[in-house]
């Protein structure tokens, strides 16, 4: 048990962070890069936070005990935030899903900035300090996982069935060509705003389970930085396959743990170990420039899958 | 009533008048040519009947109905198919996923029903799919139907075209140059290719060519757009021998 | 608000929306050339002011790997802010080298490069950090007066005085002379940006190569080294503008740049992707619109560009200069 309690944290994070990563993929499987997703993730955790304290309180008042906080409670703030997050964000794509391409990458970036102007000053949110003492259900950060690894595996289901419906059909082919699709019978202002909503939603449930998770929820969780991650999530896992987000995250978010474990090892230079444990964000950025040239689409690509089902087949004939 | 008439379409980039008040009318069944030099509009008479460009005058009848101020996909689902003269395929997914996104009008399961699979969205999904091979087939692609369109020669590219416009059960189907790029040969199995389908799904087409002889051989009728102005409309015989015709093609 | 208090704020935001112009201008030119946005731009910024700081021979503070070291030599701030400029054009150089050329050449899509941009602006940020600490700096006090030395004359006893009294109201309004400086610098390079587009050989090659790379190609200018050129000249004058910002409210931190960056991106859409007068026009309306927000609202201040980004993008996508794109199917 050891080894939960030390990595339990790393963990759930890393499911998390898939799961961001997911919620940026969706609006991209139609061509959008929308960088909305910590602003979602941001409502979300606000909403769990500002119910858990205020609303869902112990019978006779008082403080919820470490670990007896209801999960049902938590799922109940999970589908709220989701719902919440689905109304924002049907308000806001309407009109800015009409912008193409960069325009909406810009549209998004505002609205993360506003949602973080807007946490920073609002009573509600506990303005610059934040909401702090968001109830545990759980006495282990690695329990969060029986919340965490189903939503992950149900939102990846539901990302994988996507891409083979006719829905997610219509995606992709508005992310290959959208004149062309909407040629083809395919109205893109409706699946845009759809693939945006659903991003949505998947980035407020995280949001919500982050907040009792971290125990405290402020203006730092939605912001550009977030943003930036997210993207590099996607980008370096991959971004045609569903697969790659979630390779991106995981693999992302541990990378950290990877470095200090290098920074530990004996006689390396002091500026080197250095680096290591402090200089993660350069080693992202420098991964979102370098990736692209060498994996334009990720490190995992629908291809991959291809080329070995007929390796197999060829092997097996 | 004619199945589709311009009544003075019009399109001004800037100073330029791409298309400038043209009028004709094109009957039920017809296969009808739109043939003229290079800049001449025709490809914007295209984009204009199937909105990705908006007239800046004019009416556009399709079924009697003035279709001017809808949207591409709008018109899509009203009956109106196309293919395009820089081929506009879905690069990155097979042919059979290409013809499928083009039923997309026809069906209707919903984002849950389709990721839950539920009895109504699998017995469409099988519909989707036995129709995307048949098109296939009808196109002469249906060995390859899971290879990525981007793989694809430029003839059977356009071929492809064809089949994914099909696919959207259109009344009216507009096709851009198909057989630019073919050899004479491949030509002629196109025309054949036309005249069946008009046939068989009982279409009126509009065809863009540069192909003289496949435009002769193939049109009713044949409509000729110079610096964006009808200058002759007729059978090809008559249209073949328009002074004005000969001229618009041999005076530079 | 006082008609005192009302001045007082639109002088503020002059001061501060001439540097967003500047700065803006950095984005719009090499958007005009590339059609692409240079997210990097923001980073250039943050380099500009710290290496001018650098230049001026003071040392850095506790932390980061540079803790406590500074220069063997100090360069009086005029020349310090010049060194700074054309380390920060330097860089900018090299950032189009980095995450911009080797895309290009891939024909790659732009959002891509767009996000190439990013990664490398996360990186500088973070390298700056892990140098020299998240720390704040400010510039020696002696950078005012020593940018403003042809004119010394013009102050009773040889010193500049920290703000200015304009007697047009009672009380009369107080301009800080820092922000007298920045809009005077502002306003210059502007002038010598205009001129050096519209009056000069390289300038006339980029206006070529912003209406169509290939043709210009064909006529014989190089397009890479132009796009270099354009890229050093949007550095040169971004970190410029850090410095002048520097000047006015410290060097925040490594992030210093992201904030501005950001609102840079406001500035831009505001005033038409691309155009020039709008993002000068742009800068200045931001400007003045955070300026004028009212005290018990000043917490919402950082609001107000993302608020006309978001309604500019929703009501007028092309800004209020930009030209309309026609798509060519």
């Amino acid at each position: 048990m050891d080894f939960f309690s030390t990595y339990g944290f790393l963990i759930v994070s890393m499911l998390f962070q898939a799961m961001l990563g997911l919620s940026l993929y969706i609006p991209l499987m139609t061509g959008q890069l929308s960088l909305a997703s910590p602003g979602f993730y941001a409502l979300g955790g606000y909403i769990a936070a500002i119910l858990s304290t205020t609303v869902f309180l112990p019978e006779g008042g008082g403080k919820w005990e470490s670990g007896t906080f209801p999960i049902i409670y938590v799922l109940i703030e999970t589908v709220l935030a989701g719902l919440a997050s689905a109304l924002l964000a049907l308000l806001i794509g309407f009109p800015s899903l009409r912008l193409r391409g960069i325009y909406l990458a810009l549209a998004t970036i505002a609205f993360v900035e506003i949602v973080r102007v807007l946490s920073l000053n609002l009573e509600i949110t506990g303005k610059a300090i934040g909401i702090f003492g968001v109830p545990q259900p759980f006495i282990n950060k690695f329990d969060y996982v029986v919340l965490a690894l189903p939503l992950l595996i149900a939102s990846a289901w539901f990302v994988y069935r996507l891409e083979r419906s006719r829905v997610g059909r219509a995606f992709t082919a508005l992310r290959e060509d959208e004149l062309a699709a909407a040629a083809m019978g395919v109205n893109p202002t409706t699946n845009k705003v759809l693939a945006f909503v659903l991003g949505a939603v998947l980035a407020g449930m995280v949001g919500a389970i982050s907040a009792h998770f971290l125990n405290t929820w402020n203006a730092r969780q939605g912001t550009f930085d977030v943003s930036i991650l997210v993207l590099a999530y996607v980008i370096i896992g991959g971004s045609r396959t569903f697969l790659g987000p979630i390779l991106g995250g995981l693999l992302l978010t541990a990378l950290p743990e990877v470095l200090r474990a290098i920074a530990g090892i004996q006689g390396l230079p002091l500026f080197l170990s250095q680096f290591l444990l402090d200089g993660r964000l350069i080693i992202y950025g420098l991964l979102i420039v370098v990736a692209p040239l060498f994996y334009p689409q990720g490190l995992i690509t629908p291809d991959l899958f291809k080329r070995r089902a007929v390796k197999t087949k060829e092997a097996g004939a | 009533m004619s199945i589709f008439e311009s009544r003075g379409a019009t399109r001004r980039f800037g100073g330029l008048v791409a298309v400038d008040s043209v009028s004709f009318a094109v009957e039920q069944g017809e296969i009808f040519g739109l043939i003229g030099p290079n800049g001449a509009g025709k490809t914007t008479m295209f984009n204009l009947i199937t909105a990705l460009t908006p007239p800046t005058s004019g009416q556009l009848l399709f079924q009697g109905q003035n279709i001017v101020g809808k949207q591409p996909h709008q018109i899509a689902a009203m009956g109106i198919a196309r293919t395009f003269q820089n081929i506009r395929l879905f690069g990155n997914l097979s042919a059979l996923e290409n013809v499928k996104v083009a039923q997309h009008t026809h069906t209707h399961a919903n984002v849950f029903a389709g990721i839950l699979g539920t009895p109504g969205a699998r017995e469409e999904a099988r519909r989707v799919e036995a129709k995307a091979r048949e098109l296939l087939r009808l196109v002469g692609l249906g060995e390859s139907a899971d290879e990525k369109a981007k793989n694809f020669s430029y003839g059977d590219q356009r071929r492809l075209e064809i089949a994914r416009a099909l696919a959207l059960e259109p009344k009216l189907l507009l096709l851009d140059e198909p057989g630019a790029g073919m050899n004479p040969n491949e030509k002629g199995i196109l025309s054949d290719l036309i005249r069946q389908i008009r046939d068989q799904f009982n279409l009126t087409i509009i065809l863009i060519e540069h192909h003289v002889p496949l435009v002769m051989g193939l049109c009713d009728r044949i409509a000729v757009l110079n610096f964006g102005q009808l200058i002759a409309l007729g059978k090809p015989a008559e249209v073949q021998s328009d002074p004005a015709v000969i001229d618009a093609y041999l005076g530079d | 608000m006082t008609t005192n208090l009302f001045f007082q704020q639109v002088a503020n935001g002059l001061a501060i929306g001439s540097v967003y112009a500047i700065f803006a201008l950095g984005y719009t030119l090499i958007f005009s050339i590339l059609g692409i946005i240079n997210f990097a731009h923001g980073a250039v910024f943050t380099l500009g002011a710290y290496f001018t700081f650098t230049l001026t021979g003071t040392a850095f503070g506790f932390n980061g790997l540079l803790a406590q070291q500074k220069l063997p030599f100090s360069l009086w701030f005029p020349l310090a802010l010049l060194g700074g400029a054309l380390l920060a054009g330097l860089i900018s150089v090299i950032i189009e080298r980095l995450a911009f050329r080797p895309l290009r050449r891939r024909g790659a899509d732009s959002l891509l490069t767009l996000v190439s941009s990013l990664g490398l602006a996360v990186a500088i940020v973070n390298i700056i950090q892990f140098l020299v600490g998240a720390e704040a700096y400010s510039y020696p006090s002696s950078a005012l007066n020593d940018i403003l030395t042809p004119f010394l004359f013009l102050f009773p006893d040889g010193k500049v005085p920290l703000a200015l009294r304009v007697p047009l109201t009672e009380p009369p309004i107080i301009v800080r002379m820092v922000q007298v400086v920045i809009f005077a610098t502002s306003i210059f390079i502007l002038i010598a940006l205009t001129y050096l587009i519209n009056g000069t050989k390289v300038g006339k090659a980029m206006r070529a190569v912003a209406e169509d790379a290939t043709t210009s190609s064909l006529l014989g200018i190089s397009t890479d080294r132009l796009i270099q050129f354009t890229f050093f000249l949007s550095g040169f004058v971004g970190g410029i503008a850090g410095v002048l910002v520097g000047m006015s409210v410290g060097i925040t931190g490594p992030y210093f740049g992201i904030a501005f960056g950001l609102k840079g991106l406001a500035v831009i859409v505001l005033g038409g992707l691309g155009s020039i007068p709008g993002a000068v026009l742009g800068g200045l309306v931001i400007g003045l619109g955070e300026a004028l927000v009212p005290a018990e609202y000043i917490g919402y201040k950082d609001a107000v560009a993302f608020a006309v980004l978001f309604i500019v993008l929703l009501i007028r996508p092309q800004g209020l200069l930009g030209r309309v794109f026609i798509q060519k199917v």
